[in-house]
């Protein structure tokens, strides 16, 4: 049986299904057993989607303006 | 986003509204992974602008094989990549990555010396789906929190977890191998966990 500690230590390979099959059949066995470890997972996994969903500046208005002259300026050049 | 194949052909008939939706859900994430590359941030900003020039002039021939966000994200990091090689300000991230890797990702002292957690890890049950979705201080948090990363985790987690660049890529762009790229993200990901952990408000 995997420790708590190996479950953690393997954790972003299980999530990211990169474990040959005999080790990611012992994380999942570990896991029903182990509320802890379900925990732990299940929460690491959250932390990816919240950094995915992290907000970013939106860009200044002049930035954006002098972006859509040069798409304008494109635009009229292809015509 | 809307619809990509509508957006695209919006663009390409020229209207300008599209075009600014556009900038807007991408230029801060675009001057996210050029600061991956450039210190400066003038630097980054003129390599992201150099970015939209290229996507400006390049829409006709992009045939839509990756998903527009996926055409960008090449041409930016190639281009952050090729303006530090030229500012001589090129950063080894194997040797960034050295110090990064030692040691354990988790603190060992979470652990039992049997192996089994110390103490009950928190299910974080305080974030709600709600929550999860648009709790700015949670949320700006963890941006911080990215922001707050060592250079070399910070440059794999926004490459792979935020912005879903192929690891071949990131490890090609990074000139760091697989495996590297595999215990860089594992402990960038425990740090943030443990960051949002604090704003979610949870024990651990
Ligand atoms: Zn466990």
């Amino acid at each position: 049986m995997m420790t708590c500690q190996a479950v953690a230590a393997t954790a972003s390979a299980y999530l990211d299904r990169e474990l040959p099959l005999s080790r990611r059949a012992a994380v999942a066995w570990h896991l029903r057993l182990c509320p802890n470890c379900r925990a732990y997972l299940a929460t690491l996994k959250r932390t990816i989607g919240l950094a995915r969903k992290a907000p970013v500046a939106a860009p200044a208005p002049e930035v954006e303006d002098n972006l859509a002259a040069l798409f304008r300026a494109r635009q009229n050049s292809a015509d | 986003m809307e619809d990509e194949a509508l957006l695209l052909a919006r663009l390409r008939a020229g209207e300008e509204a599209a075009f600014r939706t556009l900038v807007r859900a991408r230029h801060g994430r675009l001057l996210r992974l050029a600061g991956v590359f450039l210190r400066s941030r003038a630097s980054a900003e003129e390599v992201v602008q150099d970015t939209w020039i290229a996507v400006i002039t390049g829409l006709d021939g992009y045939a839509g094989q990756a998903p527009l966000a996926a055409w960008i994200n090449g041409i930016v990091v190639n281009k952050a990549r090729s303006r530090a090689v030229r500012d001589g300000r090129q950063v080894s991230f194997s040797d960034l990555a050295r110090p990064e890797m030692a040691g354990e990702a988790l603190d060992p002292e979470r652990f039992l010396p049997d192996g089994h957690w110390a103490e009950r890890v928190d299910p974080w049950n305080a974030l709600t789906p709600e929550r999860e979705a648009g709790d700015r201080e949670v949320l700006d948090g963890v941006a911080q929190a990215l922001d707050a990363l060592p250079p070399a985790q910070r440059a794999v987690v926004v490459m792979r977890d935020v912005e879903g660049l192929e690891p071949a890529a990131i490890c090609a762009a990074l000139e760091i191998s697989e495996a590297n790229l595999r215990v860089l993200l594992h402990r960038a990901r425990v740090r943030l966990r443990d960051a949002a952990a604090r704003l979610v408000g949870a024990t651990n």
